[in-house]
């Protein structure tokens, strides 16, 4: 896709209206619909304006107006990246970790870890998960709650098999970030997660954490995740608050001018 | 309580028995979805057998989610078929429909002028603007599927004059039917519980968990065109999606 990013940049010529506002608008439709999703690099100024025929600096002001308005922003390399996401479906079909969506929603961070052990599973439910069954039987078990602005958000659970990440337990503490950490201690990085999603009624326990009432519905996903040599690495299962879901989809400023008007009109 | 067979002179386990027999009639659609079973008393006395083995049976077939109790009213059927579907592709079900025996699609409801508010600022309506409503019900095996609301703007969709016979899906009718070209749609996902109606419409109890999928319909000319919420009972719906990393 990355490929013809450019292509999907279009401008009317014969429109009276700007072409600051319509590279603006053409991007923002593109964020919008998830075309250009979350982190996405956009093309550089210079790469679109030989592209459109046009001046850098009508690229760059467009650029500018789309940071202002928090659908893109510029990384440590100088790079014009997509920072809009709806949490709603981030959570669901783009692999990015919890602790980033959430700051992606304009919401403080942070993780408090309700428990951490390692249990001994059996053999049934080792190859219920999919892990190797022939391996360590032994696996560190985290349950954590994910909070913005210190409201629950996501409860999620993850067994990590012991065979692949020894001493995990003596060493992570339980509020720092899973992903961050297995790549630099273990120089593992996820690569796919497969999900099952569902919607269900929250047991009482997990409404208590959650701060719902008994049966509210929530969003439950199940995940698998491989690395890179399709190994499975963590299973893990999550609840997440719907009411979030809502908000960010009512709250958001720019749900108002969500599909925006054609250009002559 | 017919379909229950014991036979005491053999050396399989009564409980095994009962059990075996009450998923058979399972199996071949004897016993349908959210039937009521015996009270494990009835069948101790029907069959002169300890309340152990009923016991045993019904917690057998509990474990396996064939049946499920609820407190104060019985024992029920739970054989419900989940509807196991990729997350991008749920509304392959609507095409699935008119090639296959096994979806039923059933309009529900007609509607010629909605007023809501959340349907109107999802379509960007103005308040004078009008707009139809049509619900359908997908169902199979006799239970419902999906549940669907579909709302088309009266500037796009003029023509509902005998919209019965013209309506058979919704991307049939928007395509084929009105001759929009569906460019893409792009769909919220979030968990809701159910309202007396939905749950009556799904087959399922009120406060049970939907998974609610709300959808905007783009046409070619990236008009939003139609609007579509449509609703699964959750402990029969799973939605499967495998995520890449970025």
């Amino acid at each position: 896709m990355l490929s013809n990013l450019l292509d999907q940049i279009t401008i009317d010529r014969r429109s009276r209206v700007e072409f600051e506002l319509q590279i603006k608008e053409s991007i923002k439709s593109l964020i919008l619909d998830q075309t250009f999703y979350y982190q996405t690099v956009l093309p550089k100024t210079q790469e679109l304006a030989k592209h459109l025929n046009l001046d850098v600096s009508t690229v760059e002001t467009a650029y500018l107006d789309l940071i202002e308005e928090r659908y893109i922003k510029r990384d440590s390399s100088n790079n014009w990246i997509v920072s809009y996401f709806e949490l709603t479906n981030y959570f669901f079909d783009r692999n990015v970790a919890v602790y980033d969506a959430i700051i992606s929603l304009g919401l403080e961070p942070s993780i408090r870890c309700l428990e951490k052990k390692v249990l001994t599973l059996p053999e049934e439910r080792i190859i219920s998960m999919g892990f190797d069954k022939s391996q360590d039987k032994r696996y560190f078990y985290i349950n954590r709650l994910y909070l913005g602005d210190n409201q629950p958000i996501m409860l999620l659970e993850n067994y990590l098999p012991l065979y692949i990440f020894p001493g995990i337990s003596d060493k992570f503490v339980g509020n720092e970030p899973l992903d961050a950490y297995i790549n630099e201690h273990y120089k593992i990085k996820a690569n796919i997660s497969n999900r099952i999603i569902k919607s269900v009624n929250l047991p009482t326990d997990i409404a208590k954490i959650l701060n719902e009432r008994k049966n509210a519905a929530s969003i439950q996903s199940t995940n698998k995740i491989y690395d890179k040599e399709n190994r499975l690495i963590d299973y893990g299962m999550s609840y997440t608050i719907c009411s979030y879901y809502f908000q960010a989809l009512i709250t958001k400023k720019e749900m108002s001018d969500y599909f925006p008007d054609s250009f002559d009109r | 309580m017919d379909y229950i067979h014991i036979n005491k002179l053999i050396t399989t386990s009564i409980y095994k028995q009962i059990a075996d027999s009450i998923s058979k009639a399972i199996d071949i659609g004897l016993l349908k979805y959210n039937d009521r079973l015996p009270t494990e008393k009835e069948v101790c006395e029907a069959f002169s057998i300890s309340n152990t083995a009923v016991r045993m049976a019904y917690d057998k077939l509990i474990k396996e989610e064939r049946i499920k109790r609820i407190k104060g009213k019985g024992t029920f059927v739970t054989n419900r078929k989940n509807y196991k579907t990729p997350l991008h592709a749920y509304y392959e079900l609507e095409i699935a429909d008119s090639n296959s025996k096994n979806y039923q699609y059933k309009v529900i409801l007609l509607n010629r002028l909605i007023k809501d508010v959340s349907v109107f600022r999802s379509l960007k309506l103005k308040p004078s603007d009008k707009c139809y409503e049509i619900d359908s019900v997908i169902k199979r095996d006799n239970n419902p599927v999906m549940l669907e609301k579909v709302y088309f703007p009266k500037r796009f969709f003029s023509n509902f004059r005998n919209i019965h016979e013209k309506y058979r899906g919704l991307f049939d009718f928007i395509e084929k039917v009105n001759g929009y070209t569906i460019k893409h749609f792009h769909s919220t996902f979030s968990a809701i519980n159910a309202s007396n109606s939905e749950a009556l419409l799904l087959n399922i109890e009120p406060d049970d968990a939907i998974c609610f999928v709300r959808t905007m319909i783009v046409d070619e000319k990236d008009e939003v065109i139609a609007y579509v919420c449509s609703y699964f009972p959750g402990s029969f719906t799973d939605f499967e999606v495998i995520v890449h990393a970025i």
